[in-house]
């Protein structure tokens, strides 16, 4: 009898254990992202009475989203510009770089990765001054196309604008690729690591060239990585406004500058919170299209 | 601006829960607390300053400098301030624009003059300002003057006129300021119109202008602090500036200049006030006394490069070494008449105004 309730009561338990894992993963992020994120819905359909005004009134102000939209488009098109453009340019980087390491990597692989992941031992924002050092008009790059005789070329293509490198499309594009460049190599690597190589002796073996093997079988293996680590761009890097503020000229605002000033210079809490649901909203519909079009059923 | 207060997407009731987090350790406050909390500006005071004051005042005195934009500043304070609560520093140092609607709101409190004799060491330009009439609730710090900085290696020619920021020549190496009054109050007066009065329809060419400018790709940024490294690094031939940083920079790179333009310059202070909530206001009387004491100013004076509110520190630079003797000559710390004649202060502006320029502004700035 009684270890007949014992064992009820150890199942019994057990039943609880997932909710006992869980809870603090899910109070975290109740406190900190729910419920945040409830106080920005309410703000962005409020109305503040007077400018200095702390709180502002829940009034179901839909007008602000399309304030917020129809005044910042053009900072909306600029940031989804950007931030598609430096993801597509990391995968073009990235994916070479993480097959290289993944299957040629040999006793180097560690050392490979740890050098991937350096540079984010400093801060972010450093890294993007550092940029900004970089592509400075007396900077290195600068000097060395100019001893190349590049810049009149350059300028030609609009790289270079006004003899500088900075306060540019290119600038404030190659900042964001260089500072998220790392999240799409790693969940390559990660999934180029977990294939099969045998699989494309296999492919050969069925007649298949190298590059044929490449694309039918390691390619498609390797998809759910470029998946992630799309995402693991594109998100921040619309957000982003650090590599706008730095590397940008006035002429380069993302939708984050804007947030930034409307929540921060203009103290107009509903539009700034208006346009970050927007923005998020906008983000949530493209990754749900871009899931359905690479098919993620078999997402690690 | 050195640090972006970067905050996306935290409600304002959390922005506020930023300000608060040093609140605790500002020591616990009554009559006999020795403790004391200035947060100024970075770069605008000398440490020897700091030091001596501490030796001679038995003051646990904290002095901070992460006061960084007036707007952010603003921002960070104003959900405290408005709900009555102390924000921490006993003494802050907004600009006067900002010192005038902190008065308006309600949200400093009077200074302890009869605490503070040195004040009647204050200027005479400098008492009862438009930004504080009555002269009760804020202390100049420093005053400087706006105007263009350049670099001669990079324009190739002396400027002195705010037309020259405009010249096709220096297309994409032009910095204006992110100083709203700083920027527009510069434009104004090219467009003929009087800052000091400043209505938007009085500022509409100049904001025009503006735009023009940064449609057009003359403007390469709007900048804070930064514009520095831009001028003597050649990213800016020539950009909107403060008379001080350009008098210190000028010391290791004599290609930099500051010319206060033929239309006329922008008078600007920085005030020290005390936000409610202080409960030290007998020891920042203390301190207020010490800098006014014209030695002490002299001391940061020679340092920080502005104009000191502080009357008698030409005198004591005059009478000193060499390099003080050189300070007392130069027309960056103490303007002539003539030139003092041709700056403004930006006008005040109501809430609604204020708004309206900012909104304005911030347009053309690109956010």
């Amino acid at each position: 009898m009684a270890a007949d309730d014992d064992g009820d009561r150890t199942k019994r338990r057990g039943r609880w254990v997932p909710f006992g894992l869980l809870s603090p993963g899910m109070i975290w992020l109740g406190l900190f992202f729910l419920l945040p994120l409830v106080t920005l819905a309410r703000t962005s359909l409020s109305v503040k009475e007077s400018r200095f005004a702390v709180d502002a009134k829940f009034t179901w102000e839909w007008s602000n989203f399309t304030n917020a939209i129809s005044d910042y488009s053009e900072q909306f098109v600029r940031s989804f510009i950007y931030a598609g453009t430096a993801t597509l340019l990391c995968i073009a980087i990235g994916y070479p770089v993480a097959y290289v390491i993944a299957v040629r990597g040999g006793r180097y692989k560690n050392a490979l990765l740890g050098l991937v992941v350096v540079p984010f031992f400093t801060s972010f924002l450093i890294r993007t001054l550092a940029w900004a050092t970089v592509l400075a008009d007396n900077g290195p790059v600068l000097g060395m196309l100019e001893r190349l005789h590049l810049v009149g070329t350059l300028d030609s293509l609009g790289i270079v604008q006004n003899g500088g490198l900075l306060s540019t499309h290119v600038a404030v594009i190659g900042g964001l690729t260089y500072n998220f460049l790392p999240f799409m190599i790693l969940p390559i690597y990660v999934s180029l690591e977990k294939i099969d190589l045998r699989l494309t002796e296999a492919a050969k073996d069925l007649y298949n060239n190298g590059w044929q093997a490449f694309r039918r079988v390691v390619l498609p293996l390797s998809l759910p990585g470029v998946f992630a680590g799309s995402l693991l761009t594109f998100i921040p890097a619309a957000g982003d406004f650090v590599n706008a503020r730095f590397l940008g000229g006035p002429n380069n605002t993302m939708i984050g500058t804007v947030v930034q000033d409307r929540f921060l210079v203009q103290l107009d809490y509903p539009t700034a919170a208006a346009l970050s649901f927007t923005l998020m909203a906008i983000i949530t519909v493209a990754t749900l299209v871009y899931a359905r079009l690479l098919g993620t059923d078999d997402l690690v | 601006m050195g640090a972006v207060a970067g905050v996306g997407l935290v409600g304002p009731s959390l922005l506020a829960a930023c300000g608060s987090d040093d609140k605790k350790t500002g020591g616990n406050g009554g009559a006999a607390s020795k403790s004391l909390w200035f947060e100024n500006w970075p770069a605008y005071i000398d440490e020897e300053t700091v030091d001596l004051f501490k030796q001679a005042s038995d003051l646990e005195f904290r002095y901070t400098e992460s006061y960084n934009d007036n707007n952010e500043y603003f921002a960070k304070v104003q959900s405290d301030l408005a709900a009555g609560r102390s924000i921490g520093p006993d003494i802050i140092a907004p600009t006067y624009w900002l010192t005038a609607r902190l008065i308006n709101l309600g949200w400093v409190q009077e200074i302890p003059f009869d605490k503070i004799p040195n004040a009647k060491n204050l200027v005479p330009q400098l008492q009862n300002p438009g930004w504080d009439p009555d002269g009760k609730f804020s202390l100049p710090w420093q005053s400087g003057m706006t105007g263009i900085a350049y670099n001669i290696k990079t324009t190739g020619r002396e400027l002195k006129s705010m037309a020259d920021l405009f010249d096709p020549a220096f297309k994409g190496k032009i910095g204006m300021l992110t100083e709203m009054r700083d920027t527009v109050g510069l434009v104004m007066l090219l467009t003929g119109e009087d800052p000091a009065t400043a209505t938007m329809d009085t500022a509409e060419a100049a904001f025009a202008k503006i735009q023009g400018a940064k449609d057009s790709g003359q403007v390469r940024q709007f900048t804070g602090n930064d514009y520095m490294d831009d001028l003597a690094g050649g990213g800016f031939a020539a950009c909107i500036g403060w008379s001080g940083d350009i008098g210190q920079l000028a010391l290791d790179n004599p290609d930099l200049r500051f010319v206060i333009p033929e239309e006329g310059g922008m008078s600007w202070s920085d005030t020290m006030v005390l936000p409610n909530g202080t409960e030290h206001v007998a020891n920042a009387a203390i301190w207020m006394n010490y800098v006014y004491d014209p030695e002490n100013a002299a001391r940061i004076a020679e340092y920080v490069g502005y104009n000191s509110p502080v009357a008698g520190v030409q005198e004591i630079f005059a009478a000193g070494d060499d390099f003080q003797k050189a300070l007392a000559e130069s027309p960056l710390l103490f303007p002539d008449a003539e030139t003092t004649a041709r700056l403004k202060v930006f006008a005040s502006l109501d809430e609604d105004t204020e708004a309206a320029f900012d909104e304005r502004f911030s347009s053309i700035v690109g956010a």
